[in-house]
């Protein structure tokens, strides 16, 4: 029973917080103090991850025997045979996610407090970071593709407003729809996996996934491909890599959490999770390794010649994520597991720490570079290297070609419609 | 006429009450919400009257009868949007004079041709390609009536779940309406990419969701009737809540262009907040009916046909971006100062109420979804 009070509370309290919060922003009146926002949000998740400790605790034995699998909290829905399982996942892999997003969330909060002090948007950066916690949680808790779906939306629509936080600037908030577009697309992955592992499996259940090893091979890779994809999505690998640096504009405390420390994991974890269904796809997992160092070696090429600080850490960070994803592919799980987590904290600490980088590199850093580029000439292939790193392998502009015809055809279909429409109006008068 | 009282179709009343009701509430003030008065039309008492025929049309165990009264409801609602175009006006009538096609088919035992007014009826207003000029019109000039018009197909929904979709023909036919729907889906979504303002978006996000609606209505005929209720549920209050933000909003600030970015963030707090919210519901925002809604339906369409789930998907990808864009060009930038006031007392009131029905659907939907479900398929054929 306290299993369930725990886990209920470690995802629905910054949740709670949020709404809080928002309902007071938007309720009149005088608005609320920077103190009470933060109160407010400090406490949610400061409980959470109260809740979460206790949960591993639970797990590890500490509080009484051992706790772990599945824990279910009933149906969300029920409809005759179909239902939408309300169950949580207790295991090595979901306590370490979750601990690790509690801790981190509630740093940065701290750290923002300050770092966001007479911001105009200090209310709205605290009731995203509170929805971003609770996504996490319930995501690194989910039992079901269902339950995870709900959290991973949660994460990639807070993600997608922090980008676009300071949205008096224009490249902020188009930056913020590129990156939405992205999750957007990628996560129809998601959702025609998790269609078809309910279709053929009876059940979204996580813990059911090994029983995919009965399926015809066609259809366990047709479903790892898709949720590969969606983890492609939200963890920027190739091609979909155009969104990171561009994400760099939001805050610097956000940009810690989610590109540093927990977003860009999130498709790394939803392989971990379906481990199983990778197993049992050969082929996806090629693909899967392939693109992962296919990533790293793009992201450490453009870390090099990324001219700002955020940006080369993006990329640097990009690398590493690559490595995990093709550590995952290889079967080598509790290596990305570790891998991930240690990942996590290192890059955290490197972006908050940035805009002290920049002021290291005013100091000291340009005598350095200065004495390289004097003593070291280009030749010909480096200098054609650093051009097409710079201008990241085109990839953006590859998948604009992409995306041209489709915006063609949907202003085709809308003259078209309105000619209709104007057609309609006249044979009515 | 012996009449039943359910607790199903009840609750299903009472939800469609909200939508009709709202924009009779919003315009006792003396300033009307919508710019071109259009809502004037719909006086309180003519919505009283409407709401009386819906209470018999949910009270009536009979089909026909049911039918009939809802023909009436709707040719009564007709009506009063005459004033806003011929081409409206002749929808809303299309459909009343469909019901009462079905009605007379149900009399006459003849389910396939109440199945086919039925859906005729349901697809003429909500906005069905290629019969969706008079509803996406009505979109354009009036969204405080659109919210109207679909608290009414609300109930007409429930009646076509009940009396129509429980025959062989209805199974037969199910995997094209599928089809077609999902088709109708993705185009209006892709459209929904290249609006240059705010009716359009809401124009080509109301003719999306009627192909959605028209999709889950051909699963209905396997099955599937819980899924085909939430998703016009959804549609009714989450683009019910966006008409009703956008009216407000060009109430006060004029036509709203999404070219260039707006700013109105600092000015409108809480109407950039409903817009936000209704926009999110209606592409499936976790902790909203919108999700529970799209998990039901594509669960359900995976059946019938794996392509329409995919076009659906999609469609439903391209109108979330559509949303955020929409959200951006009308809210976000540099910030304009305004001297109209934020959403008012009674703005507030009813925004809250549709929030808190979305919400309470998103989390809880059983409250509703399991006894529908039971009540939809103890149904008897006509």
């Amino acid at each position: 029973m306290l299993i369930h009070w725990t886990l209920g509370l470690a995802a629905s309290l910054p949740f709670l917080s949020a709404l809080v919060l928002g309902v007071r922003v938007l309720s009149g009146g005088s608005r609320p103090s920077e103190r009470f926002a933060f109160s407010v949000v400090e406490g949610g998740l400061s409980l959470s991850l109260l809740a979460t400790t206790a949960v591993a605790l639970q797990f590890g034995g500490v509080l009484g025997p051992a706790v772990g699998g599945e824990v279910s909290f009933g149906n969300w829905l029920q409809l005759g045979s179909y239902f939408i399982p309300a169950v949580a996942l207790v295991d090595t892999a979901a306590v370490a996610l979750a601990l690790l997003g509690a801790v981190l969330t509630l740093l940065v909060a701290r750290f923002s407090r300050t770092y966001l002090h007479k911001d105009p948007g200090f209310h709205r950066f605290f009731v995203l970071l509170a929805l971003f916690a609770s996504g996490v949680q319930f995501v690194a808790f989910a039992g079901a593709l269902d339950v995870m779906f709900a959290g991973w939306e949660l994460i990639g629509i807070s993600s997608a407003m922090f980008i676009g936080f300071f949205h008096e600037r224009d490249e902020p908030v188009r930056s913020s729809l590129r990156t939405f577009a992205t999750y957007r697309l990628c996560d129809a992955g998601f959702l025609m996996a998790m269609v078809a592992v309910h279709e053929l499996l009876g059940t979204t259940r996580l813990a059911e996934l090994p029983r995919v090893a009965g399926l015809p091979s066609w259809e366990v890779e047709l479903i790892a491909g898709l949720l590969l994809l969606a983890a492609m999505g939200k963890s920027a690998m190739l091609p979909f890599s155009g969104w990171l640096p561009r994400a760099m504009e939001g805050p610097t405390p956000s940009s810690a959490l989610f590109y540093g420390g927990i977003s860009i994991h999130m498709g790394l974890f939803l392989l971990l999770r379906v481990s199983p269904l990778l197993a049992a796809a050969p082929a996806t997992e090629v693909v899967g390794v392939i693109v992962g160092l296919g990533t790293a070696l793009y992201a450490s090429a453009v870390a090099r010649t990324h001219t700002d600080a955020k940006g080369a850490l993006a990329h640097a960070t990009l690398a590493q994520v690559g490595l995990i994803l093709a550590e995952i592919c290889l079967g080598f799980t509790t290596l990305a597991t570790v891998h991930l987590t240690c990942h996590a904290l290192l890059r955290v600490f490197q972006f908050l720490r940035a805009p002290n980088t920049i002021h290291d590199a005013h100091r000291i850093g340009h005598g350095a570079i200065a004495h390289a580029a004097a003593t070291e000439a280009p030749t010909t292939g480096v200098l054609w290297r650093y051009g097409v790193s710079l201008h990241r392998l085109r990839v953006e502009e590859l998948l604009d070609r992409l995306v041209v015809p489709v915006l063609a055809l949907a202003r085709r279909l809308d003259r078209l419609d309105r000619g209709l429409r104007r057609a309609f109006d006249r044979g009515a008068r | 006429m012996p009449l039943h009282v359910d607790a199903v179709p009840t609750a299903i009343l009472l939800l469609a009450m909200v939508p009709l009701w709202l924009p009779v509430l919003l315009t006792r003030r003396r300033v009307p919400v919508d710019p071109a008065a259009a809502v004037r039309a719909q006086t309180r008492r003519a919505t009283l009257i409407l709401a009386l025929l819906l209470g018999l049309v949910t009270l009536s165990p009979n089909g026909a009868f049911s039918y009939l009264t809802l023909g009436f409801a709707l040719f009564w609602q007709a009506l009063g949007t005459r004033v806003m175009g011929r081409g409206i006006a002749s929808t809303l009538i299309g459909s009343a004079l469909a019901a009462a096609v079905a009605a007379g088919a149900l009399a006459l035992q003849w389910p396939v041709l109440a199945f086919a007014a039925s859906t005729v009826a349901i697809a003429l207003r909500v906005g069905v390609f290629p019969l969706h000029s008079g509803i996406v019109a009505l979109a354009e000039r009036s969204p405080a009536t659109l919210t109207q018009v679909f608290g009414a197909t609300l109930v007409l929904v429930l009646e076509h779940l009940r009396f129509t979709d429980h025959i062989p023909f209805a199974y037969d036919v199910a995997p094209w309406l599928v089809r077609f729907g999902a088709l109708v889906t993705l185009l209006p979504g892709l459209m929904a990419l290249v609006q240059p303002d705010l009716r359009g978006y809401l124009r080509t996000a109301t003719a999306m969701h009627g192909g959605m609606i028209l999709a889950a209505l051909g699963a209905a005929g396997r099955g599937h009737e819980a899924a085909a209720l939430m998703v016009m549920l959804t549609t009714t209050f989450a683009l019910g809540g966006l008409g009703l933000s956008i009216a407000s909003l060009e109430a006060r600030v004029g036509p709203v262009s999404l070219v260039a970015r707006g700013g109105r963030v600092q000015a409108f707090p809480r109407l950039a907040a409903a817009f936000a919210l209704f926009a999110a519901a209606g592409v499936a925002m976790p902790g909203t009916a919108g999700f529970i809604a799209d998990d039901l339906m594509l669960h359900a369409l995976w059946g019938e046909s794996v392509g329409s789930t995919v076009m659906i998907i999609l469609g439903a990808a391209a109108l979330a971006i559509a949303s955020l864009r929409a959200y951006a060009a009308a809210f976000l930038g540099p910030a304009v100062s305004s001297l109209a006031p934020d959403l008012n007392r009674r703005e507030r009131t009813v925004t809250t109420a549709l929030v808190v029905i979305l919400v309470i659907l998103g989390f809880i939907p059983g409250v509703l979804l399991t006894p529908a479900d039971l009540f939809l398929n103890a149904s008897d054929a006509p």
